[in-house]
């Protein structure tokens, strides 16, 4: 399938490349296409460019650049770029302690907690970007019967570590912070260290398995970084 | 290095310079000064590098000792500056002696001083930038009894230019602020684009570094949509029909409709604002 963007100026400064499909692999897959050739075509004329599931929005250094960029896309001849290969397990220990709505999200959707965590956890999840707090990635493919709706009210400090379910989407509070998402579990790993570079261990386009720890291997995990394999 | 040393402050002081580019791809947000404006300004007159950094204060109550000879200059928000309890007419630009003591007192008119300091204050840099943001640098705030490192000069007055510039604020006290259509503007209505570009609206009590949320309602009728980037100046349509503007801390993606962006100077004018003061938008083409 062809999906090329189209670019929107927003700011003389500031633009982005426009998608209107729902996020998918192969869509990820074009713009890793396109911010590697942002990376390697443009990256002088270019002060920051980020992703989010349908966008790729560029701040320019002059105003100039953006529309030598803009008029010279429709004659640019890009490809998606294939996806990595990188699956990451997550040990996630989905005990009461940790999981505070588990529970009562379970009986929801008429799930026994076991075959809750079994959906959370069979399936393999992809890493569309990095967003919300720092480490926090984006992920896509959580099974159509485990989303739910915000709470309504968000709840002023979800423990670091924290999986949890937010409308479609699953996710990792990488640090404490206020939240609206259901909380589920809890990974004893980290996702962020400022010190390290880079300061995560994923990628785009990576993706991650959730394994199901119990409560005694979680006090006792020997490792802050998740397993990679490849698939 | 020479020491300052934070006595006393109130919340809400840090260390900011122009932020972090390179995080953006991990989600860490730019941070950086709220009021870039001013922040150019003070490093202008201490002939400083254009990223050096200064000290953000939006509370009275701070007390500063400094441990060998400085210069200092000050801008923002309009505040009682004293030095050793003297009162400073002119905050423009100090020369410091050690075991000076320098006060900011009551702050008059805006909301964010920047201190600034001979060469910046030299703290620790972490991906790229000084800017204070506790997930990067452990700490969202300077403490009391904390030291600033800056670089000491031989002399402070010698170093004094002859003609004291003067800071004004005129600028960050009119209501309009500079805004483009945002990539979702075309999505609302028109009485709703109407109401925006018409309207007066009030900064609300929940506003920080990360964003400032203003208190009038508009009818949000839009789908949910796709989280996508976000910028300082971006401004969302919130499910509760507010209008929420992003400021240095934000995070760097959002899910929420990005109506309106401001443009660069408007964030400078729209920091120094505060909580029930007025402001219109005025749409800019180009």
């Amino acid at each position: 399938m062809d999906l090329r963007p189209h670019y929107m100026e927003i700011t003389p400064l500031m633009g982005e490349l426009v998608w209107n499909e729902a996020p998918n692999d192969e869509l990820l897959s074009w713009q890793i296409g396109y911010m590697d050739f942002l990376k390697k075509n443009w990256s002088e004329k270019i002060k920051e460019f980020r992703q989010g599931f349908t966008r790729i929005s560029v701040v320019w250094k002059k105003e100039l650049f953006q529309i030598e960029f803009k008029n010279s896309l429709s004659e640019t001849q890009l490809k998606p770029l294939p996806l990595p290969e990188d699956v990451w397990e997550i040990p996630v220990c989905y005990h009461e302690e940790f999981a505070p709505d588990l529970i009562l999200l379970a009986e929801q959707k008429k799930l026994t907690p076991s075959q809750f965590i079994e959906l959370h956890s069979c399936v393999l999840y992809r890493i569309h970007f990095f967003g919300f707090l720092p480490g926090f990635f984006y992920l896509n493919g959580l099974p159509e019967i485990l989303h739910t709706p915000r709470k309504s009210v968000p709840i002023l400090s979800v423990p670091r570590g924290s999986v949890a379910i937010g409308g479609g989407q699953t996710g990792i509070y990488p640090g404490e912070s206020p939240g609206g998402w259901h909380i589920i579990g809890r990974t004893p790993i980290s996702l962020f260290d400022p010190v390290t570079d880079p300061p995560v261990w994923a990628q785009p386009g990576d993706r991650i398995k959730f394994r199901a720890i119990r409560l005694e291997e979680f006090k006792n995990w020997p490792d802050i970084k998740p397993i990679s394999s490849r698939k | 290095m020479a020491t300052a040393r934070i006595l006393q402050t109130g919340p809400g002081t840090s260390i900011q310079d122009l932020g972090r580019m390179v995080g953006s791809k991990y989600g860490i947000p730019t941070s950086g000064v709220m009021d870039p404006k001013s922040y150019h300004w003070v490093n202008h007159v201490l002939q400083n590098d254009p990223n050096d950094a200064v000290l953000e204060v939006s509370q009275p109550g701070l007390k500063i000792h400094f441990d060998a000879p400085t210069l200092l200059s000050l801008a923002g928000a309009k505040a009682k500056v004293m030095v050793n309890q003297r009162e400073i007419s002119n905050p423009s630009m100090i020369a410091i002696q050690p075991g000076d003591i320098l006060e900011i007192g009551q702050i008059f008119i805006g909301r964010y001083v920047y201190l600034g300091i001979k060469s910046g204050f030299q703290t620790k840099i972490t991906l790229g930038s000084r800017s204070y943001f506790s997930p990067v640098t452990g700490e969202s705030m300077v403490k009391k009894h904390e030291d600033l490192p800056f670089q000491s000069l031989r002399s402070s007055s010698s170093s004094l230019s002859r003609s004291k510039p003067k800071w004004k604020t005129e600028w960050f006290e009119k209501q309009e602020l500079e805004a483009y259509p945002g990539p979702d503007w075309n999505l609302l209505d028109r009485n709703t684009q109407f109401r925006i570009t018409n309207g007066i609206f009030h900064l609300s009590k929940l506003s920080n570094r990360m964003g400032i949320q203003l208190e009038e309602l508009i009818d949000n009728r839009l789908p949910e949509l796709p989280t996508n980037p976000v910028f300082p100046g971006t401004v969302q349509l919130t499910p509760g029909g507010k209008l929420l503007i992003l400021m240095r801390d934000a995070g760097v993606t959002g899910g929420y409709p990005r109506i309106l962006q401001l443009d660069e100077d408007s964030i400078s004018h729209l920091a120094q604002k505060n909580c029930g003061e007025p402001i219109r938008f005025r749409m800019k083409d180009f």
